[in-house]
């Protein structure tokens, strides 16, 4: 994937005339340099750990978690919004399906009951936001809170053990258990790096081949005009925040399938994470111009600077501040007059 | 236009919904705190004999914080004398104002837990001033006029009693990965610090690497993230010294996905009825070093006995003393049935 159809879908809105004249533009492929960056450093900081097949997998499996969240992110901030309850509908999807299976149940339930919780509390979003006319902000806050409530509510603050959804066998889960896929492998490639992939695919079909995503960046970008312009304003709006609650079902089951159980305290601010990636990759949290390659790198760069923090065994403190100097230098390095 | 105004009120209900979970606590405990709150306006403190006591915790979201408020309740009910009232608060800003809260509706003793020992020093010294007894759990505060009693574990010891049990395991022979609680907090600095101390003394000679040493949040699935990732950095681990129970479940299921746990062998802190089940079990999980919960209950038991005057009968002259220390304790397949009665969930 190249950032070049991404550049081609956002010219429509932005005065792009010197795009293809001015050479290298930095903008376009500053966070692309970035990941670049970060693998070249950890191959040579860990050349025998880090630029490895089985770190590569670990890496996106990592990623793969977020990653959806973002991807999902991705559409609620293109309209101007924002969610801050992905990360504690995650906790409360994973205890949803956790405790439908207990004690016995297959992990299909599991699944139907964490996709669907997970739904519920984005439609409560929508419905606050599009026809409530609740600030954003607010409606996820209050579910953000409402959402770790009810996570720890559900079994009484405990985590529900999911490990029987698996045969209780490790290494190599059967296919379709749960366990397979959190670790389980096509072709050498992880289940939840495909989920992540399908996902971003399909995110990005949608968002820059589709009357549907023209809306979503329309809508962020002038809602008088779009609204002008016939688009369905409110149902847009509705969507992506039933959207990114389905996506945050996804999470709850690719994180659950690899703790091998559903803990009420997982997920915790990994909205921050979500919305640093889409803010990273270029969408604009002032709305009107989204990016999902964008996104999809900037997911990257938090997972290559997690995971080569830890290998090199830095302590907290350092890693906190090399982790803020890479974020603020990737969207500095993104700046319309950053040029090579 | 009454659609509208039926979603206003949805959004009200939510807003309030907030409010009462950022109060915190599940159902019991507000039901139990509306009723006691009206209790202590209308008679404490005069009423005779009975003691008011208000115990203030983080949000137990946790096991071992969980444990600490159930204890904490069940200690209480074992007193007919003992108006009881459990609050938790989201951080320690909240826990400071919950607390000012408190001091104006003097209760006879106020149990603290704090969040961030030095942030709530001050309004513990308030309450104290005000002349309401504190009784200080576990996380202490920096000031010695800021309680009256001071209970708690032996976090250093802890550090020191897994460096014994791993250098004793591993013959001072090999690599040893930590998996801290939470950055910044004494628990984890002291945790840490008798586990390095006592290291250097059990085998003077070296032999044991600390290959790799970082927080896991006392959270699984930070827990689970951290070690997948050491993981891939060493391919020899020998043991795994984890800061708690709860955390060291997500570290468990990363060297267990990865087909690793022949490799090596874990330890938890806390005392879980989950980590000691597995240790039963034996494996991967091989101890435990217990940190108890039930110091909780203690602390009560202490401010009834500071808020009706009296003291330890084995103490001469019976007094309820400034600090005490729990000790504690190795937990292994050996002695798991002792100690099991103690594992909370």
């Amino acid at each position: 994937m190249t950032t070049a159809p991404e550049a081609a879908a956002v010219a429509d809105e932005a005065p792009g005339t010197e795009r293809r004249l001015a050479g290298v533009r930095l903008q376009d492929y500053a966070l692309l340099i970035v990941v670049i960056l970060l693998f070249i450093t950890g191959a040579i900081l860990k050349p025998d750990s880090f630029p490895t097949a089985d770190n590569i997998r670990n890496m996106l499996t990592q990623a793969s978690v977020v990653g959806v969240l973002a991807i999902g992110m991705t559409f609620v901030i293109a309209t101007a919004g924002i969610d801050l309850s992905v990360g504690s509908m995650v906790a409360a999807a994973g205890m949803a399906g956790g405790v439908l299976v207990d004690p016995d149940g297959g992990t299909l339930i599991f699944i139907l009951g964490a996709l669907g919780f997970a739904t519920l509390m984005g439609t409560v979003n929508a419905t606050a936001i599009a026809y409530g006319r609740v600030v954003p902000f607010i409606a996820t806050l209050a579910m953000f809170s409402i959402g770790r409530g009810v996570a720890l509510l559900l079994n009484d603050k405990l985590p529900v053990s999911l490990l029987d959804l698996n045969g209780g066998s490790f290494g190599d889960p059967r296919p379709f258990s749960l366990l397979w896929f959190g670790t389980g492998k096509i072709v050498g490639i992880p289940i939840s790096v495909y989920v992540f992939l399908g996902i971003t695919v399909l995110g990005w079909v949608l968002l820059n081949r589709t009357a549907y995503g023209r809306h979503v960046v329309a809508v962020g970008g002038n809602r008088q005009a779009a609204r002008i312009a016939g688009v369905p304003v409110r149902r847009t709006i509705f969507s992506v925040y039933v959207l990114s609650g389905l996506l945050a079902g996804v999470a709850a089951v690719l994180l659950c399938a690899r703790l091998a159980s559903a803990s009420p305290v997982s997920g915790n601010l990994y909205e921050l994470d979500a919305i640093g990636a889409v803010v990273i990759g270029g969408t604009s949290l002032m709305g009107g111009r989204a990016t999902i390659v964008g996104t999809f790198l900037g997911v990257l760069t938090f997972a290559l600077i997690f995971s080569l923090m830890t290998q090199l065994d830095l302590s907290t403190e350092v890693q906190q501040v090399t982790k803020g100097g890479i974020v603020l230098g990737a969207v500095l390095l993104q700046r319309p007059e950053a040029r090579l | 236009m009454s659609l509208k105004r039926l979603f206003m009120l949805f959004a009200a209900a939510a807003v309030l919904s907030l409010g009462v979970a950022a109060c915190g606590g599940d159902d019991d405990d507000s039901a139990d705190s509306a009723q006691t709150t009206t209790d202590t306006s209308a008679e404490s403190p005069a009423k005779g004999g009975d003691v008011t006591i208000v115990a203030s915790v983080p949000p137990t979201d946790h096991g071992w914080l969980g444990a600490i408020s159930k204890d904490a309740k069940a200690a209480a009910e074992k007193h007919d004398d003992v108006d009881f009232r459990l609050l938790e608060a989201a951080d320690a800003d909240s826990q400071a104002q919950q607390i000012e809260q408190v001091i104006s509706e003097k209760p006879d003793a106020l149990v603290v837990l704090p969040q961030d020992g030095a942030a709530l020093t001050p309004v513990a010294q308030k309450a104290e001033r005000a002349g309401i007894p504190v009784i200080n759990v576990d996380r202490l505060f920096t000031a010695p006029d800021a309680a009256t009693a001071t209970i708690l574990g032996d976090n250093y010891q802890i550090g020191v009693l897994a460096a014994e049990y791993i250098s004793d395991q591993l013959k001072c022979k090999g690599n040893v990965v930590e998996i801290q609680g939470l950055a910044g907090i004494s628990v984890t600095e002291e945790r840490t610090k008798g586990f390095k101390d006592q290291l250097k003394k059990s085998c003077p000679d070296g032999g044991i690497d600390i290959v790799a040493s970082q927080p896991g949040d006392f959270n699984p699935d930070t827990g689970l993230k951290v070690m997948e990732n050491i993981l891939q950095a060493q391919d020899k681990i020998d043991a795994v010294y984890t800061h708690d129970d709860d955390m060291a479940q997500g570290v468990v299921q990363a060297i267990r996905n990865a087909g690793r746990d022949d490799e090596m062998f874990l330890t938890g802190v806390g005392g879980s009825q989950d980590a000691m089940d597995q240790i039963r079990e034996g494996g991967l999980y091989r101890a435990t070093f217990l940190y108890n919960p039930n110091m909780a209950a203690s602390a009560v038991n202490m401010a009834r006995l500071i808020a009706l005057g009296q003291g330890f009968s084995e103490l001469v002259p019976p007094e309820v003393p400034r600090q005490l220390v729990v000790p504690a304790a190795t937990v292994t397949k050996q002695n798991v049935d002792k100690y099991e009665q103690y594992a909370f969930n």
